[in-house]
């Protein structure tokens, strides 16, 4: 066995040139295929961020159907908030959580003497939504919300023009409270200015202090949603699905869940990277069915010798699959190292997107960072590694197949 | 004679190919056997079927009619890889050219066969080393086919075959692509292990200087054995 593996690693070096050649396309072609997984994952999972930052969080709390219908009215009273926090302080050992958010949603109508504008107010407690949506990275005027703060509001960028307001000037909300059908209004002050990035955020975002906006919409001590951030998205559904169970009467959805739009745009997104594996996996499978039928076809004269000796049809189809495999091994240190150091450098320095597009990034809504860091998971690497080298051994089955048969070429006389 | 262990037997042995329309006899109603430490040529000019004789006759082709045993296997009744088995254990080979491994040096070549059977290391090399020495190679173990001459190369190529210490080694033409000279003195190294080893040797040619030295002659004429005679200036 030694012997074939042995003639097998010469074999690979007697046409360097070409080994060499063969083995750089295979190895460019993996760290390429590295490359656009990681930075299709690390783009996706910037969205993800933002969105889950700016919206929902990882895992919501509400009331039942509050996702599909919404409603002033669909409120978590004390009792069942109290249950919430306690599943979630259960849990805590398990995953980490980073910050639990209590709010309340209401539809409105924003008034200055410019005109008004339909908004959606968010009562927020300012500390932790501050450190937990990183506001103070968002603000482009003014302050943000802090614990003395009464009827103070922050507005989205785009309500801000529309109204053209700017920070300390006053303007009217309005809103439907809870249990009624009466509109109630208040005054309040702009306090600071947010750009968060996410579109329609932007032309509608309102946040007000949550007991401000109790007290404004007649909602006593009730939230609407009790929004969970955890330290990464990962484990997302296990923590929903874990809910789930533990709070029957209430409705506990994952960002997935809760952002449908999402993941689909993600799941096309990563039909479109797909398609440009596809490609490279034919510009792999190509170069490498290429040299290894070459290789093998002009050795004739080698497999019939090699016959005679005794060499049997089973040795001569494991010599071609080990000098597959060779090539497979060094192809995938060769493109698991350049692939893996590229990774490294557009995860510390990102890829800056507006070198190639200029204006806004964004998709459903979620306008994101021009700079996209790439982010690649233990599971992608080996993947692709595994691809590679199932690609090239199941390659290499067609020539061994031949070295395999090309035995029976008579080295006998017949020149 | 009768009392000699047999090496090769070949019985009523004809092989035919299929040319389009016409069908080309290559061995024609052959019979004949070798006995142990033979020394033996096969002679006939081109296409009178020597080739095919020595495929036949262990089994890298199979005949057409009759039968072929290598001392008590015979040949007929065993698939491809059995022959390519009893090769292994019984036969070795001298091919006109491209003898040897390019990717292995003299000395890996020499060895490919022990190391194939599964003969111990240490064993291995002493015999290798040993029988390079026999060839006159010694010195030159660690050159690749590429770095040694034609004559060079066809002395591995013999201190492979007998490394192993077959029944029966078989070359076809052998010297073809020597100068005289250096033909003569691969005769003579074949004649020597012969008479060292007692190795039975069978072996086909052109070269009437190549045929003088063989003990036994076989002459070919269109397939069929046209005369069979010892020569008696040997064994
Ligand atoms: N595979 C084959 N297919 C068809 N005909 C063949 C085949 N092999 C040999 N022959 C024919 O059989 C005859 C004997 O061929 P063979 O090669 O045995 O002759 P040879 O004595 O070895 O000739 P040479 O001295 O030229 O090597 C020739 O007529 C040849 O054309
Ligand atoms: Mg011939």
């Amino acid at each position: 066995m030694w012997i074939v593996l042995k003639i097998a690693w010469r074999n690979l070096w007697r046409k360097p040139r070409r080994t060499v050649l063969t083995v750089v396309t295979i190895s460019l072609g993996l760290a390429l295929l590295l490359i656009f997984f990681g930075i299709g994952d690390g783009g996706h999972n910037q969205m993800i961020e933002a969105a889950v930052r700016m919206g929902s969080g990882h895992v919501v709390i509400q009331q039942k159907e509050y996702h599909a219908k919404g409603g002033i009215d669909r409120l978590l009273d004390i009792a069942q908030k109290q249950r919430a926090e306690e599943w979630i302080r259960d849990m805590e050992p398990l995953f980490p959580i980073q910050h639990i958010l209590m709010r309340t949603y209401a539809s409105g109508l924003a008034s200055s003497s410019d005109g008004s504008a339909g908004v959606q107010i968010i009562g927020i407690e300012p500390q932790s939504e501050r450190v937990a949506s990183r506001f103070d990275d968002k603000l482009i005027a003014g302050d943000f919300l802090d614990s003395m703060s009464g009827n103070e509001v922050i507005l989205g960028e785009g309500v801000a023009q529309r109204l053209d307001l700017g920070v300390g000037e006053k303007m009217v909300l309005m809103a439907q409270g809870a249990g009624s059908t009466e509109i109630q209004s208040q005054l309040v002050r702009v306090k600071g200015i947010l750009r968060t990035g996410l579109e329609e955020s932007d032309q509608t975002l309102v946040l007000l202090p949550l007991a401000a906006s109790q007290e404004f919409l007649n909602l006593g001590e009730g939230i609407h949603q009790v929004a969970i951030l955890m330290s990464h998205s990962g484990p997302s559904t296990q923590v929903a699905e874990m809910g789930k169970k533990r709070l029957p009467s209430l409705e506990v959805l994952s960002w997935g869940e809760a952002m449908p739009e999402l993941v689909d745009f993600i799941r096309i997104d990563n039909g479109g990277n797909y398609i440009m594996n596809i490609v490279l996996f034919l510009l792999i499978a190509f170069t490498v069915l290429n040299t290894l039928l070459m290789s093998v076809l002009e050795r004739g004269k080698e497999f019939g010798l090699l016959h005679s000796l005794g060499l049997t049809p089973i040795k001569r189809f494991l010599m071609i699959l080990l000098e597959a495999t060779f090539m497979a091994a060094l192809s995938g240190l060769g493109g698991f190292g350049i692939g893996y150091a590229l990774h490294l450098y557009l995860n510390i320095h990102g890829l800056p997107l507006d070198l190639f597009y200029s204006g806004e990034l964004s998709a459903v809504g979620v306008t994101f960072d021009p700079v996209i860091y790439s982010d690649l998971s233990a599971g992608r690497i080996f993947s692709s590694l595994a691809l590679v080298f199932l690609l090239t051994l199941t390659l290499g089955l067609a020539p061994a197949w031949r070295a395999a048969r090309s035995g029976n070429i008579h080295l006998l006389g017949r020149t | 004679m009768g009392s000699k262990e047999m090496i090769l037997r070949l019985q009523d042995v004809s092989r035919m190919y299929e040319q389009g329309q016409e069908t080309v006899r290559a061995l024609d109603n052959v019979t004949l056997s070798l006995e142990k430490g033979e020394f033996v040529a096969i002679a006939g000019p081109s296409g009178s079927g020597k080739t095919t004789l020595l495929n036949v006759a262990v089994g890298l082709d199979r005949p057409t009619q009759g039968k072929v045993w290598i001392r008590d296997h015979y040949l007929n009744s065993m698939n491809t890889h059995a022959l390519a088995r009893l090769r292994l254990e019984e036969v070795g080979f001298i091919f006109q050219s491209y003898n040897l491994v390019p990717v292995l040096n003299a000395e890996e070549n020499a060895e490919l066969i022990l190391l194939l059977r599964g003969v111990p290391r240490q064993k291995r090399k002493t015999a290798v080393l040993q029988i390079l020495e026999e060839v006159g190679l010694a010195g030159l173990e660690k050159r690749r086919p590429s770095e040694l001459s034609g004559g060079q190369q066809q002395r591995v190529a013999v201190a492979r075959a007998i490394a192993a210490e077959p029944a029966l080694v078989l070359a076809d033409e052998p010297t073809a692509n020597l100068d005289s000279e250096t033909a003569l003195s691969l005769l003579k190294l074949m004649e020597k292990l012969n008479q060292e080893h007692a190795t039975t040797f069978l072996f086909s040619t052109h070269d009437p200087r190549v045929m003088k030295r063989a003990h036994r002659i076989i002459h070919l004429v269109d397939g069929r054995v046209d005369r069979d005679e010892p020569q008696p200036s040997h064994g």
